[in-house]
C-alpha cells in the first residue's frame, strides 16, 4: 500500500470518528439549549397564567393562550413542586401527535388548588435539529471528499521529488562516470535526502574507481615479474644438461606463468570494458567476421573433427572490432575446448539474433552463475573469465545474452 | 646485429642480453632514459629494444629523440601496458613493433630479426639458411632450388625457428606465436605437434637436412648441426 493510501486511511478514520463524536456532542448540546429555551418560555407562560388568575379571579380559557395547551386539574394537595417534563403534544389542527414539552405547577384560586399543566410543541426545535443535522452531515461528506481528493492529488504532488529520487537511484550505475544529479525541490526533507544520497553515491563511485584503479595497477605491476619468470625459463631450457624430470617441472612453471599472464590480460580487459575505455566502435559486418573466425579456428576444429554448420544472414553492427573479435574468440574457444570429438557447432545469424550452439557435456551449465567471474567447469583449463568478458561486451553494446541447454546443445543466444 | 636494450628491470635485461649475445650479436644495455640518450648520441645501433616505463621518464621520449636526430635505428617497444593507445602512439612516433610483457625470448628474437631484416635488407628479400632459401616477399620456400609448398602456419613456424636457430623453443612460446594472444588456446598443444610433424616431413621430402629436434617434451630446437 502506498504511503498516500496509508495516510488517507488514517486521516479518514480519524476524521470520521471526530465527526461522529462531534455529532453526538452537538446533538446533546442543541437539545440541552432547546430544552432550556422551552423551559424558560414555559416559566413565562405559567407566570402569565398566575397573573391572569390573580387579576381576573377566574381560570383562563384554553384558547386564550395561542396554541399552548393549558389544563387545570383540581387537587387536594397543598403543595406540588413545579416541574418540567417531556410529553406528547396534540395539535388540534393536525391529527398526529407531536413531541411536546410541558410544565406542571400548582395554582390556587379562591381556596381551591389546581394543578396547571401547559404543553408546547417541540416541533420547531426538532426541525431546527434536523436542519442542523443535515447541514452537518453534508459538511462532513464534503470534508471527506475534499480530504480524499487532497490526499490523492496534493500528496502525490508533494511526493513527486521522492519518486524522482527513487527513479534516479534505480537508474544509478556504479561504473557510469556521470555524477548522480538530483533535482532541487521545495521540500526541505527531500532536499536533505537528496543531499545524503548524492554524497553516498559519489563516495561509492570513488571507492569503486579506487578499486578498479587498484585492479589495473596491480595487473600492470604483475606484468614485469611475469616477464622475468618467462625470460628466465626461456633461458633455463637452453641448458640441455638438465634432466627430463627437471624439464617436466619447467613445463609446469611455463603453464602456470602462461595462465597467470592470461588471467592478468583478461582482468585488464574487463577493467577496460567496464571503464568504457574501448571506444573505437565502427560499422562491422558480423557475418564476415564470423566466417573469418571459422577459417581461423579451422585447424583447431579439425583436430577434434568438429563439424561446423553455419546459417549466416547479412548483419551489420556498430561495435569495436577488437571487442567483437574477443567475443567470437571466447565463444569459439569454449565451443572447441568443451566439445566432444566429432562434435558439432551450429552458428546462426539473423537480423536480430546470433545463436551459437555446440555439443559437449550432457549436463546443462548453471545458467545463473555461468557469466560470473571465475565460474568454470571442473576440467576447464581456461581462466574462468571468458564468458564474463563475453557478457560484459554484450552489456556494453546493450545486447542481451542468454544461455540454454536443449537437445544436447549448449546454446548461447545474443539478441541485438 | 648491434642492439641497445633499454630496460630498467635488471633480471630481464640480463636475460635478453644473454639470449641475443649467443647468436653473435653485440648487445649493450642501459636502465634509464638518460643513459639511453647518452648511448644513442654516441653510437649507432641496428636495433633498439625500448621499455616504455622507465624510472626517469617515458620511453616515448627516446622515439622523439631518434626522430629529431634522424637516426635510423629499428625500434621495438616492450611495454607492461597492454594499451591500444600506447601501441598506436609508439607506432606513430616511429617504432617498428610493439610487444607486451610478458613475452617469450624466442618471440622477441623473431620480432627483432624481422624488423631488422626489413630495415637492413630492403632490396634483398631472400633469407637463406644452408640449403633452405626463403623468399620473404613471395612467402615461398625452396630447398635445393626445389619449391616446397608450406601452409601459412608452417611457413610462420619455419621463419620463427630460423630466427631462433640453435635455441630451444618451448611449446608455450610456439603456441603463443602461432595463435596470438587472444585465442585462449594455449593449453592445447596437440596441433603444434601436428604442424611440426608436417613441416619436418615436407622439409625432409625436399631433401633438406633434419634440423628439427624435440627436446624432452618441453619444446623444439632448430639447429644447423
Amino acid at each position: 500500500m502506498k504511503l498516500s493510501a496509508h495516510y488517507s486511511k488514517a486521516s479518514i478514520i480519524i476524521t470520521i470518528s471526530v465527526l461522529l463524536v462531534g455529532a453526538v456532542v452537538y446533538f446533546f448540546a442543541i437539545n440541552y439549549i432547546a430544552d432550556n429555551q422551552l423551559n424558560s418560555d414555559l416559566t413565562e407562560e405559567i407566570g402569565e397564567v398566575i397573573e391572569y388568575v390573580n387579576f381576573h379571579g377566574q381560570l383562563p380559557k384554553p384558547v386564550d393562550f395561542d396554541e399552548d395547551q393549558t389544563s387545570f386539574v383540581k387537587t387536594n394537595q397543598t403543595y406540588v413542586p413545579t416541574r418540567f417534563f417531556d410529553t406528547v403534544y396534540k395539535n388540534p389542527k393536525e391529527k398526529n401527535p407531536e413531541a411536546g414539552r410541558a410544565i406542571a405547577g400548582l395554582i390556587s384560586l379562591k381556596g381551591q388548588h389546581y394543578i396547571t399543566t401547559i404543553t408546547v410543541s417541540r416541533e420547531s426545535t426538532e426541525d431546527l435539529l434536523q436542519i442542523i443535522g443535515a447541514i452537518t452531515l453534508a459538511l462532513s461528506i464534503a470534508l471527506l471528499v475534499i480530504l480524499l481528493i487532497t490526499n490523492r492529488y496534493i500528496l502525490s504532488g508533494l511526493w513527486r521529488p521522492f519518486y524522482d529520487t527513487v527513479n534516479a537511484l534505480k537508474a544509478f550505475n556504479i561504473s557510469d562516470s556521470k555524477r548522480l544529479h538530483l533535482k532541487h525541490n521545495k521540500v526541505d526533507e527531500f532536499n536533505e535526502l537528496n543531499r545524503v544520497v548524492e554524497t553516498m553515491a559519489s563516495r561509492v563511485k570513488s571507492d569503486y574507481q579506487h578499486l578498479k584503479h587498484f585492479t589495473e595497477n596491480a595487473s600492470h605491476e604483475m606484468l614485469t615479474p611475469l616477464a622475468v619468470i618467462t625470460a628466465k625459463l626461456d633461458t633455463l631450457i637452453q641448458d640441455e644438461t638438465l634432466k627430463p624430470e627437471q624439464f617436466e617441472q619447467i613445463n609446469d612453471i611455463y603453464s602456470a606463468a602462461s595462465k597467470l599472464s592470461r588471467l592478468n590480460q583478461s582482468l585488464l580487459l574487463l577493467v577496460k570494458i567496464e571503464n568504457n575505455l574501448v571506444d573505437d566502435a565502427e560499422l562491422l559486418s558480423l557475418d564476415g567476421l564470423i566466417s573469418q573466425k571459422i577459417r581461423q579456428f579451422n585447424e583447431l576444429l579439425l583436430t577434434k573433427d568438429i563439424n561446423v554448420i553455419e546459417h549466416l544472414e547479412e548483419k551489420e553492427i556498430t561495435a569495436s572490432k577488437y571487442l567483437v573479435d574477443i567475443l567470437l574468440n571466447n565463444l569459439f574457444s569454449n565451443a572447441i575446448r568443451h566439445n566432444t570429438d566429432h562434435g558439432q557447432v551450429i552458428i546462426t545469424l539473423t537480423a536480430n539474433k546470433f545463436i551459437f550452439q555446440n555439443t559437449g557435456s550432457e549436463n546443462p551449465l548453471n545458467d545463473k552463475r555461468l557469466f560470473e567471474r571465475f565460474q568454470k567447469g571442473q576440467k576447464s583449463e581456461g581462466t574462468g573469465l571468458g564468458l564474463t568478458i563475453v557478457k560484459n561486451i554484450c552489456n556494453l553494446y546493450h545486447w542481451d545474452i542468454a544461455y540454454s541447454h536443449e537437445n544436447a546443445f549448449h546454446t548461447f543466444l545474443i539478441t541485438f | 646485429m648491434k642492439l641497445l636494450i633499454i630496460e630498467d628491470e635488471q633480471a630481464l635485461r640480463d636475460n635478453i642480453t644473454h639470449y641475443f649475445n649467443d647468436d653473435g650479436n653485440i648487445c649493450e644495455s642501459c636502465s634509464s632514459l638518460l643513459g639511453a640518450i647518452n648511448k644513442l648520441s654516441n653510437y649507432d645501433y641496428d636495433c633498439v629494444l625500448l621499455d616504455i616505463g622507465l624510472p626517469d621518464g617515458d620511453g616515448f621520449a627516446i622515439l622523439e629523440y631518434l626522430k629529431a636526430q634522424m637516426k635510423n635505428e629499428a625500434v621495438l617497444i616492450i611495454s607492461a601496458r597492454n594499451s591500444l593507445d600506447d601501441k598506436l602512439k609508439g607506432l606513430n612516433i616511429g617504432a617498428d613493433d610493439y610487444l607486451t610483457k610478458p613475452f617469450h625470448l624466442a618471440e622477441l628474437k623473431a620480432r627483432v630479426v624481422a624488423i631488422y631484416r626489413r630495415k637492413a635488407f630492403n632490396s634483398n628479400n631472400k633469407l637463406v639458411f644452408n640449403e633452405i632459401a626463403i623468399d620473404l616477399l613471395g612467402r615461398s620456400v625452396d630447398v635445393n632450388q626445389i619449391p616446397v609448398t608450406l601452409t601459412r602456419k608452417e611457413y610462420d613456424m619455419l621463419l620463427y625457428f630460423i630466427a631462433n636457430k640453435g635455441k630451444v623453443i618451448s611449446k608455450n612460446a610456439l603456441a603463443e606465436h602461432l595463435w596470438g594472444d587472444e585465442m585462449d588456446m594455449h593449453d592445447n598443444f596437440d596441433f603444434i605437434y601436428t604442424h611440426i610433424k608436417n613441416l619436418r616431413k615436407k622439409l625432409l621430402e625436399a631433401t633438406a637436412n633434419d634440423y628439427l629436434r624435440s627436446i624432452y617434451g618441453i619444446g623444439y630446437k632448430f639447429s644447423p648441426q
